[in-house]
Order: structure tokens, then C-alpha cells, then sequence
């Protein structure tokens, strides 16, 4: 409803899909005999602007696009067009159709059966639900670990805290559980308190449930929120206390006070996949890209451009966790987590 | 509980019930005068939209709180038009301004910057403590030693009850609420009075956003109301249409916010999922008990037509 207001998208998918139908018909009459470039096909939830999730999205298909394949998107697929822009992409011979939010995985699971010779790729995806639907995500627990102990060096109190929300969706337990395990392994006596907020996107409400932690002792706020980290960051600046963010945007609203950010790397990871597809078959799988992955580790931890960690943070901590990371390579470190280790509370 | 944590969950209490009283004295003034004020949930937003974007662009917060209420007073134009003038349906147009705010701020914020989500970074406002007065033990740093809004959102109420127990005009407002046609009988035009009302009422209510956006978390994001109009709106009613009656419901709510993340905190075997309902329950609950009983403006809802 709210697209219509916006003129420089106000062509819907499906007419953005005519046209590239149009386009990939003529292309295939005029490459006949040719060899055919490797196609890929984009749908992302929102718009590509939106210097977020989207846009994190929409670098996948320019990288991809760099290394020679044909790329067509459409923005702001709805939930109920899901189906109809998976099935319309797989239709015009695209190799790879990639939906960029797990809300496409039962979408992809409808469509997946008619098209086998198609690969359907789900960003964020929890499951590989279909011979060839597969879906992709960083490895959360990695990234939760590395946070706890970064949480643990760091604290002063032995109180530190994480705001989330969506308990027991895959992938905040995966994080949120791994930053209680991380932070144990290296200060068995650590407080760990975890809340879960209604919302991934109420900044009011992160920020308010942050500074009851910060109340509470609590010095150090991880958490794994959208538009609502910020409430986080800012909780932690007005405390003076270290937290970690989820973009380069954190660090400029409190550069004292955010230590690190796990930055996700959605355009290597869709690369690696893709690319991977060219020789494997990378059909009902669930990829966790981490360490210990070819092509992309998912995420990296990121203070601002070229540095990993705020200065705050001694040479010995870095050395630990850059050390752990290389655990996480070789496999020698795997973290399993349980609902038990995401819980709220203590 | 020791003192220090019943300090810090009273001084959260006030500071999230701080957005509600804004847009619940806002939505008390418009609904007296006979409108029901569905659309401050909008109104806030909008409020919120156009302060975090005045502050960003000239950097006096002054100019953001102007703007904020403002921008409130817009949408309630929309609404004080569509209700008055073409005497539609309260709260379908209620609903419709709701809509429109949220898809309208995401859409300017996107179409003022090209296209781009712009970077919004403000400084929050910060506590003010009274001088003497917030060095009390726990009054202090409950009552006074907050950020400047908390204080004006609770000031607020006193203003707002002495105009409609003790003016002139405060009665002719009920009295529009209540009896349009004996109001317009004696000389009062029903219409104009209540298209005050309501401009008034979007005024507070975009105040409401403000405090959000610039004194909570210091940007803007779609939608970040989320439903504090809607909380308000019961406070309202809770405090059935009195002042400080709908300031009582509005702590109640802030209370109950602020129990939420703390009572996680505790570790009980509970769900979040369960504790995050709590205060929508006590919301119904107590619409179900002291609403009931309730009594609503008379003519509250009805359009004002002139014989």
C-alpha cells in the first residue's frame, strides 16, 4: 500500500518481471547457440535504499553481476507475492533465485518441487526445506561466542546483559545462547542476563529494557535487534557502559562505548553460494557461514573501516579471540547451543 | 526490593509513561469535545518524524518541539476536516491518519534524502535535575531528576484539568462533548470548538512522538510508536476522560513496561512471549473492570449537524 507513495519504485514486481521477461526472451533469441551466462534472480523484502538489510542484500547481485552473471531483482516483495516472484523467476531459466529474508523459505518450499533444475537460495533461512532449497546464514554461535568473551574480558562488574527479541527463532538462540557460552567459558562466575523485547524495531522500548541491565550492575550490552540496536548503543552511551552494534552506524553514535559490531556479509555469502553451485549441488542444505567456511565467513566483526575492535580493547583480548577465531577455522571449536542457554533472565 | 532498584523502576516508570501522557491529555481534550481521538497513535508518530528532522536540520531543539507539534497538528487537521466538515466516521478516519502517518514519514524520510535512509543522529536531551529538590532520597531522583519532557508531560495535567473544570471555555467544551445541540442553542458553535479541540490534541500528541525521538533514542525509525498511541487511548478511558485520571493510567502502564524487563531479569520459568503480554492484559483488564463503569462523553462519535 505504502509502495504506490514511493515513484522511484512504483513498479510492482510483477511488472518489473514482465519487463525482464521481455528482456531475458530477447536475450535468448539473440545468444541461441551461444553459451549462456549463469543467471541470478533477486527478491528483496523492502527496498534496496534502505541502507540496511536490503541494501546489504542488493550487494550480493552487484558482486555477482561483476563476476559475469546476468542479474535481475525485484524490490519490495510482498508476502503474498512471494510465491508468484519465485515461481516467475525460475520460469525465465534463472540458475539461482534468491529470496533475501527467511519469511521466503515456505514460499520456496511451494514453488522448489516445479522448477528442480533451480536452485532457490533463502537468506536468513533456517532450513534446507526441499531437494533444491537451501538456505543460508551467518554462524550466529561464532559470533555470540566471540561476543560473550569480548563481554567477560571487558566487564568490570561481572555483570553483563543482552537485549533481544523473537526468543526461539533459530538463529537469536543460536547468538544469544552462544554470548552466554562464550562469556562462561572464560569467567565461569559471569552474570549473564538476557531480555527479550516485544519488537526488533522499538529503539524506546531496547533502550529502556538496556538501561534496567545497566541498573542492575550489567557493563557490558550485547544484542541482536533491527532498527532497535540503536536504542541499545544509546542506553550504553548515557550509562557510559560497552556494547556491541550491528553496523559502522553504531560506532558513530557512541564510538567510546561500542567496542566492536558483527557486520554480515550477505554479498559473500550469496556469492560463495551461488559460485558453489556452479560444480556442486548445493540443493537442500542449511549453510552456516562462519570461520570454518570456503568463500565467506558470514560476518566479521568490525569496529569501523579497517579496524576490528575499539582501541579500548588490550592486545591480550584481541589476541584471544583472533586466537578462537582460528579455533572456529579449523574446526577444533564447535558450539553447540540449546534453548536453555538463550533463556531470559540469569 | 532495596531502594536503589525501587528508585531506578520509578524513575523508568515515569520516563515511559512520559509519551503516554502527551498523547493521552492530547486525545482527553478532543474526545471531551466529542471526538474519539483514534489517530494520535499517528499523530504521535508525525510528531516524532518532524522533530527528529527539524532537530537534524537546524540543531535547536526548540525548532524540533515546534515542529514535532506541528507536524501533530497537521494530521489532526486531516482528521478535525474529514469528522466536522464531511462528518465521516471517527473512527475509520482515525485509523485512515494512522495509516497515512506511518506510510508517510517512511516515505518523506526516504524522499528527502534521495533515496537513501539519511543517518539521523541526535543528542538526546538530557536529565535536568532540580536544584535541592533532587537530592532528596528516592522522591529526588524519581521526581527530579529527570529529562526536561518528563516533567512538562506531567505538568501538563494541571493546566489541562484547571481549563476544563474551572474555565469558561473548558465548559463550553464539555458541554459541546456532551450536548452539542444545548451548546449551540446558547450560542456556541459545536463545529469550531471541536476542530480546536482535536488541533490541540494532535499539538500534544505530536509532543508525545518528541519525547520518543528526541529524548529517548535520538533518531527516528518507521513506525517507532508502536502502539503507545493505543496505550494511551486506554489511559484515557481507565482514567475515564479526567485529567488526572488518565494520568494514573498512564503510570500504570509505565509501570507495568518497566516490570516487564525487569521481571525477565528474575528469572522465571516463564516464556517472554507471556511476561511481554502483561501490559496489554492489564490493559483489558481493567477496561473490562473501571472502563465498564465507565461513562463516555454523551455525544461523543456523533457528528454535530446543524438544524
Amino acid at each position: 500500500m505504502f509502495d504506490a507513495l514511493r515513484p522511484e519504485r512504483a513498479r510492482t514486481p510483477r511488472a518489473r518481471i514482465a519487463a525482464t521477461l521481455c528482456a531475458a526472451a530477447v536475450a535468448t533469441l539473440t545468444l541461441t547457440g551461444a553459451a549462456l551466462a549463469q543467471k541470478a534472480a533477486f527478491l528483496f523484502p523492502g527496498s534496496i535504499n534502505d541502507q540496511s538489510w536490503n541494501a546489504q542484500g542488493y550487494l550480493g547481485a552487484e558482486k555477482l553481476k561483476s563476476l559475469g552473471w546476468q542479474i535481475s531483482y525485484s524490490e519490495n516483495v510482498g508476502a503474498a507475492d512471494m510465491v508468484d516472484a519465485l515461481r516467475d523467476y525460475a520460469r525465465q531459466g534463472n540458475n539461482v533465485v534468491i529470496g533475501h529474508t527467511g519469511r521466503f523459505v515456505s514460499a520456496a518450499e511451494r514453488v522448489g518441487p516445479d522448477f528442480p533444475k533451480t536452485l532457490f537460495l533463502v537468506g536468513s533461512g533456517s532450513k534446507g526445506a526441499a531437494p533444491n532449497v537451501t538456505s543460508i546464514d551467518y554462524d550466529n554461535t561464532q559470533f555470540g561466542y566471540l561476543m560473550g568473551v569480548l563481554a567477560a574480558r571487558m566487564s568490570k562488574t561481572g555483570k553483563i546483559g543482552s537485549v533481544n527479541s523473537l526468543e526461539g527463532i533459530p538463529n537469536v538462540t543460536a547468538q544469544v545462547g552462544a554470548f552466554r557460552l562464550g562469556a562462561k567459558s572464560v569467567r565461569p562466575d559471569i552474570e549473564v542476563k538476557v531480555i527479550y523485547i516485544k519488537s526488533m524495531e522499538d529503539a524506546a522500548e531496547a533502550k529502556e529494557a538496556t538501561l534496567s541491565l545497566i541498573a542492575g550492575g550489567a557493563d557490558f550490552i550485547s544484542g541482536k535487534l533491527n532498527a532497535a540496536q540503536s536504542g541499545i548503543i544509546q542506553a550504553a552511551k548515557e550509562k557510559n557502559v560497552y556494547a556491541n552494534g550491528r553496523s559502522y552506524g553504531h560506532t558513530e553514535i557512541a564510538p567510546d562505548n561500542v567496542l566492536t559490531n558483527i557486520v554480515e556479509k550477505w554479498a559473500d555469502m550469496y556469492t560463495a553460494a551461488a559460485e558453489a553451485s556452479k560444480t556442486t549441488d548445493m540443493g537442500g542444505k542449511y549453510i552456516l557461514y562462519g570461520f570454518n567456511t570456503p568463500g565467506s565467513t558470514g560476518a566479521e566483526l568490525s569496529y569501523g573501516e579497517g579496524q576490528a575492535y575499539n582501541k579500548v580493547v588490550p592486545k591480550a583480548v584481541v589476541d584471544e579471540l583472533d586466537g578462537l577465531k582460528k579455533k572456529f577455522a579449523s574446526g577444533e571449536l564447535k558450539i553447540s547451543v540449546t534453548k536453555e542457554d538463550a533463556r531470559g533472565g540469569i | 526490593m532495596d531502594l536503589a532498584t525501587l528508585t531506578e523502576l520509578l524513575s523508568a516508570t515515569l520516563r515511559i509513561a512520559a509519551p503516554l501522557m502527551f498523547a493521552a491529555l492530547g486525545g482527553l481534550l478532543s474526545e471531551r469535545a466529542g471526538t474519539f481521538a483514534v489517530g494520535i497513535e499517528g499523530m504521535m508518530l508525525a510528531g516524532a518524524f518532524g522533530g527528529a528532522l527539524a532537530v537534524f536540520a537546524t540543531g535547536s531543539t526548540a525548532a524540533g518541539l515546534a515542529v514535532s507539534l506541528l507536524a501533530g497538528m497537521a494530521l489532526a487537521l486531516v482528521v478535525a476536516l474529514a469528522t466536522t466538515r464531511f462528518r465521516a466516521d471517527q473512527m475509520v478516519t482515525g485509523l485512515a491518519v494512522n495509516i497515512l502517518s506511518l506510510g508517510l514519514t517512511s516515505f518523506l524520510l526516504r524522499g528527502l534524502f534521495g533515496g537513501r535512509t539519511p543517518v539521523i543522529r541526535l543528542p538526546t536531551l538530557p536529565a535536568w535535575p532540580v536544584p535541592l529538590l533532587s537530592d532528596i532520597p528516592l522522591l529526588g531522583p524519581v521526581l527530579f531528576r529527570q529529562p526536561l519532557l518528563v516533567y512538562a508531560a506531567f505538568l501538563l495535567t494541571i493546566p489541562v484539568a484547571l481549563f476544563l473544570a474551572k474555565t469558561r471555555t473548558g465548559l463550553m467544551l464539555r458541554a459541546v462533548g456532551e450536548n452539542p445541540e444545548a451548546a449551540f442553542a446558547v450560542g456556541t458553535d459545536p463545529q469550531r470548538v471541536r476542530v480546536a479541540a482535536i488541533l490541540v490534541g494532535g499539538a500534544f500528541a505530536g509532543l508525545g512522538g518528541a519525547v520518543l525521538s528526541l529524548q529517548e533514542v535520538g533518531t527516528f525509525t518507521d513506525g517507532m510508536t508502536n502502539g503507545r498511541g493505543f496505550i494511551a487511548l486506554a489511559a484515557i478511558i481507565v482514567g475515564r476522560w479526567n485529567p488526572f485520571g488518565a494520568m494514573a493510567g498512564c503510570l500504570l502502564f509505565g509501570a507495568v513496561a518497566a516490570l516487564e524487563s525487569r521481571i525477565q531479569g528474575w528469572g522465571l520459568p516463564v516464556s517472554s512471549y507471556v511476561v511481554q503480554m502483561v501490559p496489554y492484559l492489564v490493559a483489558l483488564a481493567l477496561l473490562a473492570g473501571i472502563g465498564r463503569s465507565a461513562r463516555m462523553p454523551g455525544a461523543i462519535g456523533v457528528p454535530f449537524v446543524r438544524h
